[in-house]
This record gives C-alpha cells, sequence and structure tokens, in this order.
C-alpha cells in the first residue's frame, strides 16, 4: 500500500503545541508511507490541491490526514481523494487537533509523542483499508410536524406544496397557537388572526395534509428515512365530520362554566367550547372534566354531532422525517412574589393585555382594570418578568417583551390618548427590520420610558405601586398605576419533554431544544432527520419563527425529495465459510438486520455498522467492512509500540457519543492527561473482548471503553452488551491473576466532555496506584519491571 | 470670559476627564473589591432592582446601584465618601433580588472594609468597639453597661439617640435594671473569647468582615 500522510498546521490551534514538521518526519519512517508532508491548513484549496497531486504524482492507494476529529473534516477529505479518483474510504484520520493539541495546551512533549502514536495508529489502520461503494435506500417521502403553532403551519404548507405528504400533529383541539390568541402583531400592528386564519385554513384544505387535532405522540421507532410514528387522538365527543361549527346551539344551553384557558383566566367558555372563533378544525370539543353530561348539548345539536360514547383513536404513520415546531409556554408571573401577580388583581400578564386589547377578546377590546371593570387611565409595563433573571433560573433574553410591550402601549396610547402609559425596562432591545422605528413611534405617541427594573408593586389604600430606581436619574420612585402589565418571559414548552425524549433530543442549559450548531445549522437537531423550528429552539418573534418553519421544510425536502438515501457502506459481512449458524448474532443485532438459514446474512440496508455482531460472534465469522477486526487489532499495536508513558491507556470510544464528547473537550480546552491513544469504533458494542487482551498483552496498563450513556445508545442497546462483555472479562483477567480494575467502561454523552476529561484522569491515578500492567503476576520479591516516566 | 479663558476651562475640564476614567489607585480599588464582593460584580447591568429593594435607599446620597458602577470604574474616593455604605442594615434585599446573582451588599461590605483598611474609623466604630468587647468578655449585652460606656466614650454621638433609648426604657426593650449591670456571663466565654482571638484584634478587623463575607 503506497500511503500519503498529511500533518496539518491548523494555523497554531496544532502548531502551537505540536511540532508538525517533526511529525512529518516521523511519518516518513513508517511502513508503507510514499510522501508525506506538513500543511499550513489541509482543508484550504491549496490543501487539498496538494493531496490530489501526490495522489497522482505519487500513485498513492490510500491517505492518511493527521488533523481536526474526522467527524468534523472526515467528508471533506473523502471528496478530495475521490475527486482525485481515488475510493473515497481509503481515508483515514489522525485527530491530533480535539484529541492532542487541544487538550494537552500545557505538555506540549508528551503531546507530540500522543501525536506520534496517533499518526502511527493512522497510518497502521491505512495500510488495511479497502474501497467500499454505498447503496441507496428508499425512503417515505412523508413528513411529521409536530406542533401547529404558526412554525408548524408553514413548514407544512410549503412541505405540502412542494408535493410531500404531511402529517400535523397538534396537541390542542385546534391549530394556530399562540399567534391566533395575540391582538395585533409588531412591527406593522397588523390584526394577528386576521394574518393567520387564511394559513390555518390552506392546512385544513390542503389534499397533501393530514391535520391531527386534540393528540398525543406516544412513540417513535426507526431512523432517518423511515421513522414509524405512533400516537392517540382523544375523544372530544363530537363527531368531526358531523359538527358545522355552529356553536351558539351546544353551547348555549350548556349550564356549564369554567375559566377559560384561551382567554389566560380573563373569561369563561362551557364545558362544551370553540377554543376560538377561527378554530381550524371548527369542531366543538366537550371537556370531560367539566362536563356533567346533562345531555342538553346533545339534544340541541341539530345535526346529532354530540358523541358522549367517542372513544380516542389511535394513529400510526411512517414518515422520513420529523419537524418538531412544539413552541414555548409563559413564564408563569406569580413566581415573582414581588410583583404581586395573582395577589393583586390588577396585576396582569403579558398575555392577558394581548386578550383586552384583542376585539374577540373577554372585554371587547377594552383595557379595563379587573378589579373593578372601569378603563384602566394609567397602565405600567414591567419589563424583564421571568427573563434576565437568574433568581429564577432564566439568565437569558426573552427577545420579544420590548417589541410586545411597545406594541401593546401603543395600541392603549392609540385607543385612550389620554392614558398615561409607562414602560419601566432595564434595556430596550429593538434589533430587526422597522424594530426601532418602532420604538421611536411608541415615543412620539408619548409612552413614558422608565430605566430601572421595578422592585416591588405594592398595594396602597386600594391602589397600585409600583417602586423603583430611576436609573438614569438616579433615586428611588414609587409611582402609581391602575394597571400592571408583567412582560413575563418565554419558557422552553414543558409539554414537549414527551417529545423530546422520544426522539432523544438534547436540551440547552436553558431548556430549549438545542439544534446541531448554535450558529450554522440553525433548524437541524443532533438526530438525522429532525428538523426544530419556531420557539422549541429559543424564544423568537413570530417572522423568525415562519422563517424557520421554511427553513426546516427545505431541509426536509433536499433529504427526502429525491426518495432515497445514500447508505454507509460501513457493514457487517458474514463469512459463510466460518458461521457455524449459532444465531448469537441475531440476538445481538439492534436493527434486525440478520436473519440465519443454515449460515447468517445480514441485510445491507438494515445493517447500521455497530459491529456488535462482529464482537459476539463466537468464532470470528463476522467482519465489518470499515472498523474490521485487522484494522483495529493494527491500531492497538501501532499503539502500543512504543509506551511513551506511564500509566499507558488504549481507549475505545463510541463514535456517535463518547468520541464526540472526546471532541468537545477539545473544541472546549478541557485539558487532560496525555496517557490515553484513543481507537474509534462505531459502537462500544463493537468492542470484542480480544481487542482489550491484545492491548494489555501489548503492555497497555489499561483499558478505556466509553460508550453512550445506558439508554440512549446510538443502537439502542450496543453499550449494554459492552458492559456485559466488560464484566465477563473483568472474571476471566481477575482468574488469571491480572487486577480486573485494568479494564474500565464508562458512559459519556457527546455533551459531557469535562466527564470524559474526568474519567481519564481518574483512571491514570487509578492505573498508578496499581503499578504497570503484570506487576501483579509478578511473584512477591521479584524485580518490578520499570514503566516510562509521564 | 475671553475666548482664550473658556478654552483654557475646556482644556481643564478634558484634562480632569481623562486623568478620572483611568488611574492606578482606581483599578486597584476596583480589583480590591472584586475580590472581595466576588468578579459577578462585573456582570452587573445596572438596572437599579437593587436601589429599588433597599429600605434606607431614601436615607442614602448615592443608590447602591451607583456604587456598583463607581466600583467598575474606580471612583474610589466618590465612593468611599458615600454615606449611603454606613446605612446599610445588611437586609439583604438586594442580594435576594439580583437579577444577575450579584450580591451588592457584599460591596457595600467590602468598602467598609476597604475605607478601615485605609485607616479611617467609621462614626460607629466607637459603639461596634465597646459592643464587640461585652460579647468578648460576657458573651452577651447589658444595655445598661454598653450605654453608660458608649455616653463616657461617645457624649456627642450618644446624646443623639438617647431621646430615642429614653423611650425604650418604659416598654422594657432595655433592661436597667442592677443585675443586669453585674456583667451576668454566659456559659463558656472562653471558647467566645478564643473566636476573638482567631478572628483578630476586637472582632472589629478585615478578618470579621471577609468570614462575613464567605458566609452570605
Amino acid at each position: 500500500m503506497r500511503i500519503g500522510v498529511y500533518v496539518c498546521h491548523c494555523g497554531l490551534n496544532i502548531a502551537g503545541v505540536l511540532e508538525p514538521d517533526i511529525l512529518t518526519e516521523f511519518a516518513k519512517t513508517l511502513p508503507g508511507v510514499e510522501v508525506a508532508r506538513d500543511l499550513q491548513f489541509t482543508c484550504s484549496d491549496t490543501g487539498q490541491e496538494t493531496i490530489k497531486e501526490d495522489i497522482k504524482e505519487h500513485k498513492l492507494e490510500s491517505i492518511v490526514v493527521a488533523a481536526c476529529s474526522p467527524r468534523l473534516h472526515e467528508p471533506t477529505f473523502r471528496r478530495v481523494v475521490s475527486e482525485a479518483g481515488m475510493n473515497p474510504f481509503m481515508l483515514e484520520m489522525a485527530n491530533i487537533r480535539e484529541q492532542c493539541s487541544w487538550v494537552h495546551m500545557d505538555e506540549p512533549p508528551q503531546a507530540q509523542e500522543k501525536a506520534k502514536d496517533l499518526i502511527r495508529m493512522a497510518v497502521a489502520k491505512a495500510a488495511l483499508l479497502n474501497p467500499l461503494t454505498g447503496e441507496t435506500m428508499p425512503v417515505s417521502r412523508e413528513v411529521l410536524v409536530i406542533g401547529g403553532g404558526v412554525a408548524g403551519i408553514q413548514a407544512a404548507l410549503d412541505l405540502a406544496d412542494c408535493g410531500l405528504h404531511v402529517y400535523l400533529v397538534e396537541r390542542r383541539p385546534t391549530i394556530g397557537g399562540y399567534m391566533a390568541l395575540l391582538t395585533d402583531v409588531f412591527p406593522t400592528n397588523d390584526c394577528s388572526i386576521c394574518v393567520l386564519a387564511p394559513k390555518m385554513t390552506d392546512v385544513y384544505n390542503h389534499p397533501l395534509i393530514t391535520l391531527v387535532t386534540y393528540a398525543e405522540i406516544l412513540n417513535v421507532d426507526g431512523s432517518v428515512g423511515r421513522f414509524t410514528v405512533s400516537g392517540v387522538k382523544k375523544a372530544r365527543f363530537v363527531d368531526e365530520k358531523l359538527c358545522k361549527g355552529c356553536l351558539n346551539e351546544c353551547a348555549g344551553v350548556c349550564p356549564v362554566e369554567v375559566p377559560d384557558d384561551y382567554e389566560f383566566g380573563l373569561g369563561k367558555r362551557k364545558a362544551i367550547f370553540m377554543p376560538i372563533p377561527q378554530a381550524v378544525p371548527l369542531v366543538a370539543c366537550i371537556d370531560p372534566e367539566s362536563c356533567i353530561g346533562c345531555g342538553l348539548c346533545a339534544e340541541a345539536c341539530p345535526v346529532d354531532a354530540v358523541k358522549y360514547d367517542q372513544k380516542q383513536e389511535d394513529f400510526r404513520f411512517d414518515v422520513g422525517a420529523i419537524i418538531v415546531a412544539t413552541g414555548w409556554q409563559s413564564f408563569d408571573p406569580a413566581r415573582k412574589e414581588e410583583y404581586g401577580y395573582g395577589r393583586y388583581r390588577d396585576v396582569i400578564s403579558a398575555l392577558q393585555i394581548e386578550r383586552l386589547l384583542n376585539a374577540a377578546g373577554p372585554t371587547g377590546g377594552e383595557v379595563v382594570r379587573p378589579s373593578t371593570g372601569d378603563v384602566a387611565k394609567s397602565v405600567a409595563f414591567l419589563q424583564c418578568v421571568g427573563s434576565r433573571d437568574e433568581t429564577v433560573g432564566n439568565p437569558y433574553c426573552s427577545r420579544v417583551c420590548c417589541m410586545y410591550a411597545l406594541k401593546n402601549a401603543q395600541l392603549i396610547k392609540e385607543k385612550y390618548p389620554e392614558a398615561e402609559v409607562s414602560i419601566h425596562y432595564i434595556d430596550l432591545r429593538a434589533g430587526g427590520e422597522g424594530y426601532e422605528e418602532f420604538y421611536i413611534r411608541a415615543q412620539r405617541l408619548g409612552i413614558n420610558f422608565i430605566r430601572g427594573r421595578v422592585s416591588e408593586v405594592e398595594e396602597v389604600d386600594g391602589a397600585l405601586r409600583v417602586n423603583y430606581e430611576d436609573t438614569l436619574l438616579g433615586g428611588f420612585r414609587s409611582k402609581p398605576y391602575d394597571l400592571v402589565v408583567l412582560s413575563a418571559g418565554l419558557e422552553a414548552n414543558r409539554d414537549a419533554d414527551v417529545v423530546g425524549n422520544l426522539l432523544g433530543l438534547s436540551k440547552r442549559p436553558d431548556g430549549f431544544f438545542e439544534i446541531a450548531h448554535p450558529k450554522m445549522r440553525p433548524v437541524e437537531a443532533h438526530i438525522d432527520g429532525v428538523f426544530i423550528a419556531g420557539c422549541a429552539s429559543g424564544p423568537k418573534e413570530i417572522q423568525v419563527s415562519i422563517a424557520q418553519g421554511e427553513a426546516a421544510a427545505s431541509k426536509a425536502m433536499g433529504l427526502l425529495v429525491r426518495g432515497e438515501l445514500a447508505l454507509d457502506p460501513v457493514v457487517a459481512v458474514v463469512d459463510s465459510e466460518k458461521c457455524i449458524g449459532c444465531k448469537l448474532c441475531v440476538e445481538t443485532c439492534p436493527s434486525m438486520a440478520i436473519s440465519v438459514n443454515g449460515t447468517a446474512l445480514v441485510d445491507e440496508a438494515a445493517c447500521k455498522g455497530c459491529g456488535t455482531c462482529a464482537a459476539a460472534c463466537p468464532v470470528d465469522a463476522i467482519g465489518m467492512t470499515l472498523f474490521s477486526d485487522e484494522q483495529i487489532l493494527a491500531q492497538i499495536h501501532a499503539a502500543t509500540a512504543v509506551k511513551g508513558q506511564y500509566p499507558f491507556i488504549v481507549g475505545f470510544l463510541c463514535n456517535w457519543c463518547s468520541y464526540a464528547g472526546a471532541d468537545l473537550a477539545g473544541t472546549s480546552r478541557i485539558q487532560y492527561p496525555t496517557n490515553m491513544r484513543a481507537i474509534r469504533v462505531m459502537c462500544a458494542g463493537r468492542v470484542d473482548p480480544a481487542f482489550v487482551i491484545e492491548a494489555l498483552k501489548g503492555g497497555a496498563d489499561g483499558v478505556l471503553i466509553s460508550g453512550c450513556r445506558l439508554g440512549e445508545c446510538h443502537y439502542s442497546k450496543g453499550n449494554y452488551q459492552a458492559y456485559q462483555r466488560v464484566q465477563v472479562l473483568k472474571g476471566v483477567l481477575e482468574k488469571v491473576g491480572i487486577n480486573p480494575g485494568r479494564v474500565k467502561i464508562v458512559w459519556c454523552a457527546a455533551s459531557e466532555g469535562e466527564i470524559l476529561a474526568k474519567e481519564v484522569r481518574k483512571f491514570v491515578r487509578e492505573l498508578e496506584e496499581m503499578g504497570p500492567v503484570g506487576t501483579e503476576l509478578a511473584p512477591p520479591g521479584s524485580p518490578q519491571p520499570s514503566g516510562g516516566g509521564s | 470670559m475671553t475666548q482664550i479663558a473658556k478654552t483654557e476651562n475646556m482644556a481643564m475640564a478634558a484634562k480632569e476627564i481623562a486623568t478620572r476614567t483611568r488611574t492606578a489607585e482606581g483599578e486597584k480599588f476596583r480589583e480590591r473589591v472584586l475580590a472581595l464582593a466576588g468578579e459577578d460584580v462585573k456582570t452587573c447591568i445596572q438596572c437599579g432592582t437593587c436601589s429599588a429593594s433597599c429600605p434606607t435607599a431614601h436615607l442614602m446620597d448615592t443608590p447602591i446601584r451607583k456604587l456598583v458602577k463607581l466600583v467598575l470604574e474606580g471612583e474610589k474616593e466618590e465612593a468611599l465618601s458615600s454615606r449611603s455604605i454606613w446605612l446599610c442594615t445588611s437586609c439583604l434585599l438586594c442580594t435576594v433580588r439580583c437579577p444577575r446573582n450579584i450580591r451588592p451588599m457584599a460591596v457595600v461590605a467590602a468598602l467598609k472594609t476597604i475605607y478601615e483598611e485605609e485607616g479611617n474609623r467609621c462614626k460607629d466604630s466607637v459603639f461596634e468597639g465597646i459592643f464587640g468587647r461585652q460579647i468578648r468578655d460576657y458573651g452577651r449585652i447589658s444595655e445598661f453597661l454598653l450605654s453608660a460606656e458608649y455616653m463616657i466614650r461617645s457624649p456627642s454621638s450618644a446624646a443623639q439617640i438617647m431621646a430615642f433609648g429614653a423611650e425604650l426604657v418604659p416598654k422594657g426593650k432595655i433592661e436597667l435594671a442592677f443585675d443586669a449591670a453585674k456583667g451576668e456571663r454566659i456559659e463558656g466565654t472562653e471558647e467566645v473569647r478564643r473566636i476573638f482571638e482567631l478572628l483578630g484584634d476586637e472582632g472589629k478587623s478585615k478578618k470579621t468582615e471577609e468570614t462575613e463575607e464567605a458566609t452570605i
């Protein structure tokens, strides 16, 4: 095999700690290496061209790039080698940035030794690579959109308009989300429902959209291209097909009145109700909690649509992609006790003022004091209630409150020019097209802007007083108001946790769903085929939610529009000569990809390439096209060739969580000891006990296996199998007199760089106490083998 | 005013502004306060929740919020000369409510500490000294002895609060009985004394302040 090795400086990211020129000279001494070079930025055009030219000029057969993580640039370099006419799988990367220079910044000499080992290991594997070609898999061209707020509506419409079938699932009896409940919306002050209702109707009428309201998703199986989703549609006790949406008849006779949650407690509704006049679908719903079963509505209904015996229905869809648009929930302003929400009737929330200002709201658009019913003559807006507030655990800015307060203040001032309207703010954030102009408009209307966060709202002689320091003038003030509006922030929707768990979405510290990259991949989740739009990934104004709905639709379309996905050619292959038909692999396989008819057979489309079967096979009849036994053993031998450090650890990191976690430790510059040489495997379940024994035989003082956290395995249960194997292996080691503590299995998620670093630190200390491998075998009194100094 | 004089004045004003913004002394002061009150003070957004929550804000010449800003700008003289720092009752409402989890009270405490580190004595130091010594010696306070000693050591200050003290006597808030003046001791005064020894002279030193910091 003629191998080319390229050592990247990555500016100073690598060269600031390691010495790429020396590493290059070192690489030249390795077997099979035809050419080795150090490059400033290997991923740059110049770097790529150099590799391509070398491939042609030196007739290279495989390439090693010692640079960043393969999780970052493996696709780039696979493209480069294939552009030079080589099979894209004839490439191996040595991760000398995320897992070396960035995590050992204080120990350049040891880091340099580790980098040498990593390059030696990559070259050893590169010599054993095989050309692979990928198959394609047909995928479902249907998409599930979870959540019928404006982001979900937009995504569903865009997908359906492009010819993809959409299932839109909504928890509540109508779509429209919070936007359907708002009054006018900034920055143009047009009526919210007037611009939204046409979209809602379009959803209802679109031939390619299946709308499922009042429903919950209970299970999600499968993966990108072929998810199976199931759930239930709750009983409304009203036949959707028969109900004409007249409502006056049934609700008119219903004797039960309860607070209307669509009015945020300000109005009342009947036990049979229509959530909003523009509800889609326009079907009444009986709330079983409050219905007394008197039967009056059933008698009154002109079309006999009321069905008290209606049952919930199960549903099940096969979809290729999922868009999560589960939205937000309001911060509960009662948590800020000093503002008196829930104690003083005239302290209301931002959502309540939206309903008061709404012509269809409980007061017909009059802004009244709830305590007296009189029109409020003075109104205060208190900003940052539950946002930018560490005391309630929400340090983030909710982004929309400044704008909606400006908007509602304008609406009040326009309706009641005599009213005194003040906004108590810390900072006014009006970044967006037309937003600053909107702020200026509010100033011109005579709204007071008072800079200072309110400390408390008190009731003095029946009147509300707002206490604050005017921080621009200095000095404590106490100002009376008729009505106080708390601009409550936006929080992650707790009701979306179920969906998040089913899909395996991760959350940011602020509680919202995490997107794949905070800047570059704004609507993709970490899970393939899952996209996030709107406030599910953080507070957003309507226009941005719509843009995200469109973006998510476009990403889902790009994934499914061809009707097929390119399959990863990394699969298991059975050697039927060796196979004894024991079916152990069938039980092991998490993807149900293996069947046995005499000998085992792998379905390449279903195989995900985890390699758990290969590790389980008692006769080594199953091989992997990549991450093969030969390749991994070659890496182990290369790793233990020199052992320049004590204790010396060989690590096996699963690609999805632990290797990514180790990369994260790098990007976060979390420093840990240089003692480990990591081998990337697709799953912890791939680790054959033979690998561990080979590493110990080679002189490694310890072997660390790290997989996804239990219950979070990318292949569902590979980490459990790894755990079982390690337990058995520990027993065997103990019997032959090797300290079982030399084999360690840990769990580390992709977000847990600190945990991986901590485990390595801990393992190094433990191994230091155990002494070099084999000391436990030495008869007492005999000289101890000495390890290299660390 | 002539044009030249006006220009000179402006130049002087500009010079003063320049020297006010960056002084080594100011920088040192800022770092000292941050060391005592915590680096988080740097994240202050000047929202005013602290000063608006403060029960003695109406008596203060400088709002607490402004004290924090003065600290961050290194305005040592203005911060230390503020009456506000002596009006803080350590009720901690500012600290409980601060949306950035800064401890404004700790800033005030730091300013007091620095004030005394500079060799100044605050108006209350006489009173605090007597208070501390009584605790050290008896493990408790005798209002009778305290008032008496305060009157002797600082007659002018004591005179100011005498009328108020007189009001408290008939309500039983101040014990003037002779028994109480005998200096009754609690059990284990030796341990109390050791605590004082550990903390330093008269229980009123830099160390006490820092311990107070740590427990907030």
